[in-house]
């Protein structure tokens, strides 16, 4: 070969080699680029691809109250749902199906001739249903446990507590309001998926995902007094014919709601058919015209302000005064001539109030009203809260700020009634009202405790000591407004209200339709609980003094039954559950009630009763009681709870508190 | 007879070298076929055992590419080109087909191609042709009529069966071949010319599916779940594997089916995906040496039959490995082309040895001539 050839060819090869290697480099540049410039970004998709997250949903939280007792707790049920594309006879399985679970069949045909791979056919369905579905075997329905909320003392609460929904979801009242928490964080576990979105579960691809857990709640709610509350305020509804009702126990030192309730109440196991009028806590959500139970918080004010002294004498012109254009008239008619400052809250005059309430001045009424919280939202952890309608002062007409005095002309909820007064029985601080005592982990240890928190100090101790007194006077005087609510042996300090409903079809305010209420507390000297009892529309006893006040009397009587001192204390017979207050049943099915609770044959407790109620107790039951000493019951031989079989005696030993 | 008589030599000089390294790669790949059947369970015969046969029948073929000089071979081009051809036309016919394609002949107890065949065919047929048709001069178009006619039948059978991937890689190493023998500029002007009128023509003939390859080329999102699906899959899969790989059988996308093709086409991103852009640079480097040592047996050949033999096989190979690698790396068309030594399957494996078997030959009789 020539040596020119032999160069050429050499050349030729250089140039295929050269050529060949551009090609492998663009190879190389490339595969960089993939795997090294965007092989994160590929990464995450190919991630994104193959792996399959599956929710898994942690128990929802229990709600507890202040004692421990189970106010909604959750239990796992059955649901029924069908993969349509595995069901060969629709036919059949909608005829055996819909048989068992009583639904419809042309319905259930419908969604099983759907071509998807899955539909609910009932949600949360009754164990028996549950074994009938599970023994059929029909192809293509299955079972699946879902958690089911559970609320074991049934109507006890409803309104706070309010339920959730299908999916699990806290749709009303504390379960709304604390949804998040109670729900937890579901569990993220990630599965290997192929590419035809089959799960592969041998490769677990991630299992580092933290099991975020749900919480407990524990409220302020003590369920006896609730269920007492609750039971009082029923029967007052029903015996006076009322339309509804509203009552609430406050703990005046703290702001914890111990009772919260509202007639008619609901089960919150069956929500079905249910319509928001039924559930609305109108506790915090409605707002209405306070009447004469607003007066105590204008006397609060012109005290304050020395506008004014307890003995001062106005002249409550003989049930007719004049301001502006309109007359005053005193409640049901009546005619006062000079009455003291105390007599006015005694006998709940309106001329006299309106009279005070001009010596004060609206600015500084209108002030008292802001700083008593009126017109604004109390704060309290419960979702739909309403702010009430305060108009602003300088929008008040010479008739609004006469009429404001006996609360009419003025919007506020009862919530913020019952925080107000108490702020009167806590010498004069606002605390801001709260129901959710603690968040405790699975093993019930506290994560949160929610204390006390002070809004404002509204009037001074002193003024809050002598308004005090005066409300002592309208329940404790054999004359006073309020004397239905007095309790033999205690210091109570109330007042009563009667407020005309504004009837808006003919926008005035109705005669006939009022709600009435009476709102107070005791000892007065050491207040301990706040009570609000509202009746909406009663059709006898229309006056607060007649048709609330003796809720009022049996709620706290009651109460003073079960705790011996100091209800922040934890009451003595929590240790000793036989002798609890007997809640509302659960559902009979899953939560027996045990026999003996009410068994004639037990002792029953008599700690905290006067020795006049003791012995109208055992008497009842056929027991002899021993007593010694006097004042209040402390100690009793046997227990509570035990059960006597001959000898039918018992000791009970009285004493005085301080 | 021409090998008895250098048979001592065939074997002092025989070219371990290139051996190692085709069977090395071999190696890899039947690593890499065991991970893609790992996840499949169900398989009595699994695709690497097949693909340990198929290599072992290819070292046969490779020796016997060896043992005769390929002068000896040569003389039988025409021959070689002929039978070809007519399995070409018997799977014209008689063929069976897969996937819509008609492309195999059915042997007994397996399925052979003869487009595989056909790649070294032309490769004896071109080297014969231009080794005796030899000039100093860039060849006219005039003088290249003939390697052209025998490129464009082979060329017009495997389009019709179709397969175009096939197609693509005859009339690339076959150029590369041609320009490697020279033309003259005018001529490669005519060409091109004339490729630009008949694209559109072309086009007009190509089946709907690989116009929509072709389109998806352009634009791999255009359609992400159809025919774009295969690319940015592959993509997904070689750059999720980043730097180091996920490890052997780890591969995500391999493993769970997100790839398509995975021991055949796409076998490259089955290894990106689980060595990484380590394993890629490794594979990729081997396959330069392959090219290099080819190239160098080209350089050192005794005559000119073996460095147009030499090149013919270099290009083949080039080719194959630039466009696979470039197709499952989203930078070129998907066209169904196998990674030499890499992919599964039978017949390009047996060809593609047989090939190698003449490389050596090429590489060992300058030895032999010498002495």
């Amino acid at each position: 070969m020539a040596k020119d050839a032999k160069n050429w060819l050499k050349l030729r090869l250089a140039f295929v080699m050269i050529f060949f290697l551009i090609l492998f480099i663009a190879l190389f540049s490339r595969a960089f680029q993939l795997q090294v410039l965007s092989g994160e970004k590929l990464k995450n998709i190919a991630q994104r691809q193959h792996t399959a997250t599956l929710q898994l949903q942690p128990e929802r939280g229990m709600i507890y109250d202040r004692n421990g007792e189970k106010l909604a707790v959750s239990v796992l049920a059955d649901s029924v749902y069908a993969d349509p594309t595995r069901i060969a006879d629709p036919v059949r399985a909608s005829q055996q199906i819909a048989g068992i679970l009583h639904l419809d069949k042309q319905t259930v045909m419908k969604k099983i001739i759907e071509p998807k791979s899955f539909c609910w056919l009932s949600r949360r369905i009754s164990p028996d249903q549950a074994a009938k579905v599970d023994n059929a075997e029909i192809e293509g329905i299955f079972l699946v446990k879902e958690p089911k909320r559970f609320y074991p003392n049934g109507q006890l609460a409803a309104h706070l507590l309010g339920f959730v929904g299908a999916d699990a979801n806290g749709l009303e009242g504390l379960e709304n309001k604390y949804d998040d928490i109670l729900k937890g964080k579901p569990e993220k576990m990630a599965w290997a998926r192929d590419a035809k979105g089959k799960k592969i579960f041998l490769r677990v691809v991630n299992d580092e995902a933290k099991k975020d857990e749900s919480v407990n709640l524990v409220l302020t709610i003590d369920s006896r007094i609730q269920y007492l509350v609750e039971t009082h305020l029923k029967q007052a509804v029903v015996s006076k014919g009322a339309k509804g009702g509203i009552a609430i126990v406050m703990d005046p030192k703290t702001g914890e709601i111990l009772a919260m309730a509202n007639e008619t109440g609901f089960n919150p196991n069956n929500i079905g058919g249910l319509t928001p009028e039924k559930w609305r806590n109108r506790a915090i959500t409605d707002y209405f015209d306070p009447g004469s139970t607003f007066k105590p918080f204008l006397v609060a004010g012109a005290l304050e302000e020395k506008t004014i002294r307890e003995s001062e004498k106005f002249y409550c012109e003989d049930g007719n005064y004049i301001v502006a254009n309109r007359v005053i008239h005193e409640a049901q008619r009546k005619s006062h001539g000079q009455l003291s400052v105390r007599d006015i809250l005694k006998y709940s005059s309106n001329i006299g109030s309106v009279k005070i309430a001009q010596k004060l001045g609206k600015e500084k009424f209108y002030n008292y009203i802001d700083n008593f919280g009126f017109g604004m939202k109390t704060g309290i952890d419960l979702p739909g809260e309403s702010p009430g309608m305060v108009r602003p002062v300088k929008n008040w007409t010479k008739v609004d700020a006469a009429t404001i005095a006996f609360g009419q002309g003025i919007s506020v909820t009862a919530i913020q009634m019952i925080t107000a007064m108490s702020a009167i029985a806590n010498g004069g601080v606002l605390m801001k009202p709260y129901i959710l005592r603690s968040v405790t982990d699975k093993n019930n240890i506290p994560i949160k405790m929610y204390n006390p928190t002070v809004v404002r100090k509204v009037i001074s101790a002193e003024t809050a000591k002598r308004l005090t007194n005066m409300l002592t006077e309208v329940v404790g005087a054999a004359d006073g407004t309020g004397k239905n609510a007095n309790i033999v042996n205690v210091a109570v300090a109330g007042k009563t209200g009667t407020s005309q409903k504004f009837d808006f079809s003919r926008n005035v305010y109705s005669r006939e339709n009022v709600r009435t209420s009476f709102m107070g507390f005791f000892p007065a000297d050491n207040p301990q609980v706040a009570i609000l009892v509202i009746l909406d529309e009663p059709q006898r006893d229309k006056w607060g003094g007649v048709a609330a006040a003796p809720v009022f009397k049996s709620i706290g009587e009651q109460i003073l039954n079960c705790f011996k001192t100091n209800i922040r204390e934890t009451p003595m017979f929590a240790e000793d559950k036989q002798s609890k207050v007997q809640l509302v049943s659960a559902q009979e099915t899953i939560l027996p009630r045990s026999a003996d609770n009410n068994d004639e044959s037990a002792v029953p407790d008599f700690r905290g009763l006067t020795i006049r109620d003791a012995m109208k107790k055992a008497r009842a039951r056929s027991i002899e009681l021993k007593v010694s000493g006097n004042g209040w019951a402390v100690r009793q031989d046997p227990q509570a709870g035990r059960v006597l079989h001959e000898n039918r005696v018992c000791k009970v030993v009285f004493e005085m508190n301080n | 007879m021409i090998f008895l008589k250098f048979d001592r030599r065939i074997f002092q000089h025989f070219d371990w070298t290139l051996l190692a390294l085709v069977l090395s790669i071999c190696a890899i790949g039947i690593i890499n076929i065991y991970s893609v059947g790992f996840s499949v369970s169900e398989r009595h015969f699994p695709f690497y055992v097949k693909q340990i046969q198929w290599i072992v029948l290819g070292l046969f073929f490779m020796m016997a590419a060896y043992l005769v000089d390929y002068r000896v071979i040569c003389q039988a081009a025409y021959l070689i080109y002929g039978v070809s051809i007519a399995l070409l036309i018997i799977v014209f016919f008689y063929g069976y087909t897969t996937h819509g394609s008609q492309r195999w002949i059915s042997v007994g107890f397996f399925a052979f191609q003869p487009s595989e065949l056909m790649k070294l065919a032309l490769i004896i047929v071109l080297a014969r042709y231009f080794d005796s048709h030899n000039s100093n001069e860039p060849y006219k178009l005039r003088e290249l009529f003939f390697p052209f006619l025998i490129v464009l039948i082979p060329c017009l059978l495997i389009l019709k069966q179709p397969d175009l991937g096939t197609a693509l890689i005859i009339i690339l190493f076959c150029a590369s071949v041609i320009f490697f023998m020279g033309i003259n500029w005018k001529s490669i002007a005519i060409v091109l010319v004339s490729g630009l009128v008949l694209l559109p023509v072309v086009w007009y003939y190509l089946k709907s599916y690989q116009k929509e390859r072709l389109l998806t080329f352009l634009n791999p999102e255009h359609d992400p779940l159809g025919t774009g699906y295969h690319v940015i899959q592959s993509m997904i899969a070689i750059g999720s594997g980043g730097i180091f790989g996920k490890g052997f059988i780890n591969g995500s996308q391999t493993q769970l089916k997100f790839l398509p093709e995975q021991q055949t086409d796409f076998i490259f991103s089955v290894f990106a995906e689980e060595w990484g852009f380590i394993g890629a640079l490794v594979l990729i480097i081997m396959f330069m040496s392959l090219i290099l040592w080819g190239i160098k047996i080209a350089l050192h050949s005794r005559d000119l039959l073996g460095t147009i033999i030499a090149v013919g096989i270099t290009a083949l190979i080039s080719w194959q490995v630039v466009i696979n690698i470039g197709m499952v790396l989203g930078i070129l068309p998907v066209v169904g082309i196998p990674l030499p030594f890499f992919s599964y399957g039978g017949s390009a494996m047996v060809c593609l040895m047989a090939a190698i078997g003449l490389l050596m030959n090429v590489s060992v009789r300058r030895f032999a001539l010498q002495s």
